[in-house]
């Protein structure tokens, strides 16, 4: 408007027509190119990993978290001890029974309750349900990001049946609040337990064997996770890598063996480790896991006592601190609890295993092409709720 | 029949759609059914419309044309590798009577044109500017180029043994001791079919958990339907000239040809479901190791079998 160009009848669209360079684009003229992979991304859920690749070849990984932070450790000083419960299982609603247990076990240490023989069995039974759960979803999201969605299905089916049992226990499906200081909630009734065992006969008359079939010796998952994203056993405890990361490297650290906590100490079970510590050894330590899992669930069932489940948990807890550490599905989960004699905690911090794994990802994650990064990314077993907590 | 209605009607441009709406459907529900799933159910009888009202809720999306894309080839690319694989089809003997043109050149046209296709793969991810879809784009040039030779290769080698380019006398000079002897060129031409065509387990262009979408990334609605519809048909003209040269085309006792072709096709379909179903993505330097290293040379060493076969023979 009111350009003389314009008016003599001529137009010249000077924005449309200018052309872009690369250096803008980060195309083409620039050597090294750099991927968002995530927010918003098919495989990352929510966070960002930005990728430097030069080609095909990653050179750097940067990730940026922090798009699902939900201050689960300041919430908690505003909780009763038992209230805190809803928050400690919101680290990873996949399994919760595990953060609940941690936390539980930390306040029962500070307030000196010694908890009935029957809770901790129920602990124990309702922790691997919990693990199963996950280690489920591990297997499925594993394969996912290689674009086969069949074991995403099959392992779903199998949950299904888990999440049946879980609602029988708590009413809740997922997020089932079912285990606070001082016991668990609900009495273990002949019902939960008979669809625990429908679920653990389902997992291994069906389920592990169709899957062990077809997904466990697969040609083309060797090809592309062997000898990807390798830690050796060093490496892997100077990094601090936690879980089924960990003991793919060889390191046979597990709490539950450790340290027993819950009714751990009294059944007989096996910690696995792989020696080859790359993506496929990874996969495999979720896998037998699995399989050891239900054989723990099992034991806990036969071995389960009469009595009572819960006992009173004193509304004021004397000041004092715990630091209790138990195996959750994606590794070793620390629990900091400090009670300055309050009716709830004064602070709580979370050592989260996801949180260990994600920093030492960047350093696996060098020089590898870039259809390796979702494999070693979903390798590592992670969690976004957990990393932001 | 007059071949302008053959070339709207069967086998031309509504049968094409309704074979894309119909395998679209055939892959949902087997996959599904692999998955211990349903599938489609509620749209139709069994959801037989259900990739019918998929297509057409994409046909209704907004036109949408990144800033910085290159407007015109952005716009322009679909419908040039919709008319690129659409006169695939027009070679393809369906039965004996059903096809469009029959020509002295019809395996050389057909497999010119899909050695023209990845130039407009890799325009419709350079035109998108995008970093997803360029990637993609460079992707698919370098996945297409190493997977068309062997194609080639394959294919030739039933040329040479029935001694015509023609499909329909291919078909007619067919036998089972034709089919045995060229059973190697069969495997080597479906394997290459699929890495062409960018199907699992070598769907690298467009893997969706590293590059998005690959160079369809920026597409949507309508752009984005015909796009993928031209990969479909790409995918089923090379099946069906798979059918042509090794399986004996619409021959086959008791039904009618045409079912007998499709029963074919569906066979090669049901096969590239259950291979998606159960196979891990491969990665680019394991599938370039793998053409150049592997499938090149045992398609070259399977040519030159069939010279000396043909030698014998005649």
């Amino acid at each position: 408007m009111g350009n003389s160009i314009s008016m003599a009848g001529y137009t010249f669209v000077v924005e449309e027509k200018k052309e872009i360079s690369g250096e803008d684009l980060g195309l083409l003229q620039e050597k090294l190119l750099q991927l968002n992979w995530g927010v918003q991304h098919p495989a990352s859920g929510p966070m960002r990993l930005k990728v430097w690749v030069d080609g095909d070849e990653v050179v750097k990984v940067d990730p940026d978290i922090g798009y699902v932070l939900r201050l689960l450790e300041k919430l908690v000083e505003y909780r009763t001890w038992i209230n805190a419960i809803v928050n400690v299982e919101r680290a990873c609603f996949i399994d919760n029974f595990g953060t609940m247990t941690g936390y539980s076990i930390a306040a029962e240490k500070i307030a000196g309750v010694k908890v009935p023989k029957k809770a901790d069995y129920v602990r124990t039974i309702l922790c691997e349900g919990g693990r199963i759960v996950s280690h489920l979803i591990g297997l499925g999201s594993f394969i996912g990001v290689l674009g086969v969605h069949t074991p995403m299905q099959w392992a779903l089916i199998a949950r299904e049946k888990f999440l049946d049992a879980f609602e029988v226990y708590s009413g809740q499906r997922i997020a089932t609040a079912s285990i606070i200081p001082g016991g668990v909630r609900y009495e273990p009734t002949g019902k939960f337990i008979e669809k625990m065992v429908t679920a653990v006969d389902f997992l291994e008359k069906e389920f592990i064997p169709r899957y062990g079939e077809v997904f466990i010796d697969n040609p083309t998952l060797k090809l592309r996770s062997r000898g990807i994203g390798v830690v050796s056993r060093e490496k892997a405890i100077d990094l601090g890598l936690a879980g089924p990361a960990l003991r793919a490297s060889g390191v046979a650290s597990d709490m539950r063996k450790d340290y027993p906590y819950a009714a751990y100490g009294e059944l007989d079970f096996r910690v696995v480790t792989k020696e080859e510590g790359d993506a496929y050894a990874r996969y495999l330590v979720i896998w037998e896991e699995l399989i050891e899992s239900a054989k723990i669930i099992r034991q806990a069932i036969e071995g389960l006592p009469e009595g009572e489940w819960r006992t009173k948990f004193p509304v004021k807890v004397p000041p004092g601190e715990a630091y209790v550490n138990v195996e959750w599905a994606r590794g070793c989960f620390g629990f900091h609890l400090v009670s300055d004699g309050g009716t709830g905690p004064y602070r709580l911090k979370m050592r989260a295993p996801s949180f260990a794994n994600l920093w030492a990802m960047p350093e696996m994650m060098k020089n590898v092409k870039l259809a390796d990064v979702p494999v070693i990314f979903a390798s590592l077993y992670m969690c976004h709720g957990d990393i932001d907590r | 029949m007059e071949a302008w209605i053959k070339a709207i009607f069967f086998p031309g441009f509504v049968f094409l759609l309704v074979v894309f709406l119909m395998i679209f459907y055939l892959e949902r529900k087997i996959l599904a059914d692999v998955h211990l799933r349903t599938g489609p159910y509620y749209v139709g009888k069994w959801g037989l419309l259900q990739t019918t009202a998929d297509v057409f809720k994409l046909l209704q999306k907004e036109f949408i044309i990144q800033r910085r894309a290159n407007k015109i080839l952005f716009s322009l690319i679909p419908f040039v590798a919709f008319l690129m694989v659409a006169m695939l089809i027009a070679f393809i003997p369906f039965s004996e009577h059903s096809y469009i043109v029959s020509t002295s050149f019809d395996l050389l046209v057909v497999l010119a044109l899909v050695t023209g296709m990845p130039p407009v793969f890799f325009y419709a991810g350079w035109a998108s500017k995008s970093k997803y879809s360029f990637i993609g784009g460079l992707r698919v040039v370098n996945q297409m180029i190493s997977g068309e030779i062997p194609l080639w290769l394959s294919a030739l080698a039933a040329a040479v043994f029935y001694g015509t380019l023609n499909h329909l006398q291919i078909v007619q000079e067919s036998s089972f001791l034709g089919f045995l002897i060229l059973l190697p060129a069969f495997l080597i031409f479906v394997t290459s079919t699929l890495i062409v065509t960018d199907r699992p387990p070598f769907d690298i262009p467009e893997a969706e958990q590293e590059i998005v979408y690959g160079f369809l990334t920026e597409f949507g609605g309508f752009n984005y339907a015909i796009l993928v519809l031209s990969k479909l048909v790409e995918l089923f003209a090379l099946y069906s000239v798979a059918v042509v040269l090794f399986l004996g085309g619409f021959k086959g006792p008791i039904l009618p040809g045409i079912l007998w072709f499709f029963i074919k096709v569906a066979g090669l379909y049901l096969f590239t479901f259950v291979v998606r179903a159960s196979t891990p993505r491969i990665r680019m330097d394991h599938l370039l190791r793998f053409c150049w290293k592997v499938l090149t040379p045992v398609a070259l060493l399977n040519l030159a079998f069939i010279i000396l076969v043909k030698m014998f023979i005649s």
